[in-house]
């Protein structure tokens, strides 16, 4: 069957049309949908409707205290007061990061947790992660937590293979025997259905939750029980059309949908093992599920969990606004990791050290004529960090220029030229083409350069003085 | 005392070190000289100091011929006070 051509013709114009709509520069570039999403479910097209979530009380949950924890040695209890504290920033006063959870079992996990809230933020508000076992809830209990993570592995790899039960019912039966020791001891249970994109849904996974439904109406709804989704192999996939149990929007829609679980009660939790972390968590908010749970950087076990700063951004470009957020103090939790010594590689989004660094030089000249040309947003006011070039082989005149005008602070009509700059142009390729130089030259190196080479502009700028700062 | 063009014709040999008599008026810096990139922006500092003028970036960089060159410098010498 062949379709009729539909015709584009030219729409000429002397003036540019720069999409500000979406791309504001200011905020990250905006998310818009201009329609619902339609997905074929049991046979039957379901709309949902991602502009929803500008309204819904969409949050992030964050578990750098606890998965974060399994991928590295333990923070110390400084640390961890630390983060939280940058995180509570980041989060902002309306709970963007709404909850963070902790290890309760060594007195080391108490002091952390008891020194977090001497800190009196609201957000994120401190939750336990226990194993599921009956007489830990009397632990969260006393530790005064409202609410606790337990383990509830969904998948028969689970069930049979590590957890050793002898049948789905047993399993079943003995979870949510420690459900009901949670009722008893006023604490909300959040289940997180581990390996859930790997297990039977329609036979253990509906059926588990279903009864979890059913014990919530018979306690009061503060009590009633959370689930986390958790991709625990990160399996899950956020295409259309895939099947159970990797289907990301099938998943989301049985339980919110199928099974009533409330959206403010779902949760999604991924791992990094297909490079799909942070879309299928943003994909989970958009099909229904309210919380995304991630950590810091995406440090977690293995290949890590959905990043907590690229849950932020997505945050802010689907709801069209800052909400309180405290984007720039990303840039000090960076900062703060890696003086722990975490590693942060250097292209890494948002917090990277060369994540807005261009080594070309045709990049650099698009920038010197206007940032917004080779910069994602105004990472300046919302991280901190100008754009900057670093200096190659590839730089060329315009990627000197750029990092000498950059170096100065000089904008606008201040900017020094490409002519004035070509001394310095000189001495990077020669580097390359007659020193045989195969490395990037430092600032330390440049400067001195400008120094030598262009002295009348070292002494008017104070060089000098921004290089001893 | 030299003409324009014999002055841009001797600072253009000195920067792509070409023997001034192989260029031509109408050669272009980057087809028929040669000149690359970081070249130009040598070729127009060196004009620069040359003449005792400023020249702005992006209308000396759009200059591409010797003849271009004689004409763009004649005219913001005169702009800038500069006998020549």
């Amino acid at each position: 069957m062949t379709e009729s051509k539909k015709l584009h013709p030219l729409v000429d114009t002397t003036e540019p049309n720069l999409l500000e709509d979406t791309f504001s520069y200011d905020l990250p570039p905006l998310i818009r949908f201009d329609g619902p999403i339609v997905e074929y479910i049991d046979g039957k097209a379901i709309e949902f409707h991602p502009k929803d979530v500008k309204t819904r009380d969409i949050f992030i949950t964050d578990t750098t205290f606890r998965d974060g924890q399994q991928a590295q040695p333990p923070y110390t209890v400084d640390q961890i007061v630390r983060i939280y504290d940058l995180m509570s920033r980041v989060g902002g006063p309306n709970g963007v990061i709404r909850q963070t959870e902790f290890f309760l079992y060594t007195k080391h996990d108490r002091e952390a947790l008891d020194r977090c809230r001497e800190l009196g933020h609201d957000y994120p508000e401190c939750t336990g992660w226990i194993r599921a076992v009956k007489g830990d809830f009397r632990r969260v209990k006393e530790l005064g937590l409202k609410e606790t993570g337990m383990l509830t592995s969904c998948s028969d790899y689970h069930i049979f293979h590590k957890l050793q039960f002898n049948s789905r019912k047993a399993c079943m039966d003995s979870y949510c025997e420690v459900v009901d020791a949670a009722f008893e001891a006023g604490v909300r249970p959040r289940c997180h259905l581990e390996d859930v994109t790997r297990a039977d849904i329609e036979g253990f996974v509906l059926p588990f939750v279903e009864r979890l439904m059913r014990m919530s109406e018979q306690v009061p709804e503060a009590l009633s029980v959370k689930i986390r989704l958790c991709d625990t192999m990160g399996f899950g996939l956020s295409y259309p059309g895939v099947e159970l149990p990797r289907s990301i929007p099938k998943l989301v829609y049985k339980l919110n949908r199928e099974l009533g679980v409330p959206s403010e009660r779902l949760e999604w939790h991924g791992h990094n093992d297909f490079h799909k972390v942070h879309v299928n968590g943003a994909s989970a908010w958009l099909y229904g599920c309210d919380a995304l749970n991630g950590t810091a950087f995406g440090f977690g076990e293995r290949t890590g969990n959905p990043p907590l700063e690229a849950a932020i951004f997505e945050y802010i470009a689907l709801k069209g606004d800052l909400c309180g957020i405290r984007t720039e103090a990303i840039t000090e939790l960076a900062a703060y990791m890696r003086s722990i010594g975490l590693l942060i590689p250097d292209n890494y989004p948002f917090a990277g050290k060369y994540f807005n660094t261009t080594r070309a030089g045709i990049h650099a000249g698009g920038l010197r004529h206007d940032e917004r040309v080779y910069n994602i947003f105004d990472t300046t006011t919302l991280l901190g960090v100008p754009p900057r070039v670093a200096i190659t082989d590839k730089s060329g005149v315009d990627g000197v220029a750029y990092w000498v005008n950059e170096f100065f602070g000089l904008k606008g009509e201040k900017q020094i030229s490409k002519i004035k700059v070509h001394k310095l142009a000189r001495w990077v390729i020669d580097q390359y083409e007659q020193v045989g130089r195969i490395t990037a030259i430092s600032d330390d190196e440049l400067a001195d350069k400008v120094e030598e080479l262009m002295p009348e502009y070292w002494e008017k700028y104070e060089g000098g003085h921004r290089r001893s700062a | 005392m030299a003409t324009v063009q014999e002055r841009v014709i001797a600072a253009t040999a000195e920067v792509l070190h070409l023997d001034p008599g192989e260029i031509k008026p109408e050669d272009d810096f980057s087809d028929d000289l040669g000149a690359e990139s970081v070249q130009s922006v040598e070729l127009m500092a060196m004009f620069e100091e040359e003449f005792g003028i400023e020249m702005d970036e992006d209308a000396a960089l759009s200059v591409q011929s010797v003849s271009g060159a004689v004409a763009f410098i004649t005219k913001v010498c005169k702009e800038q006070g500069v006998e020549v």
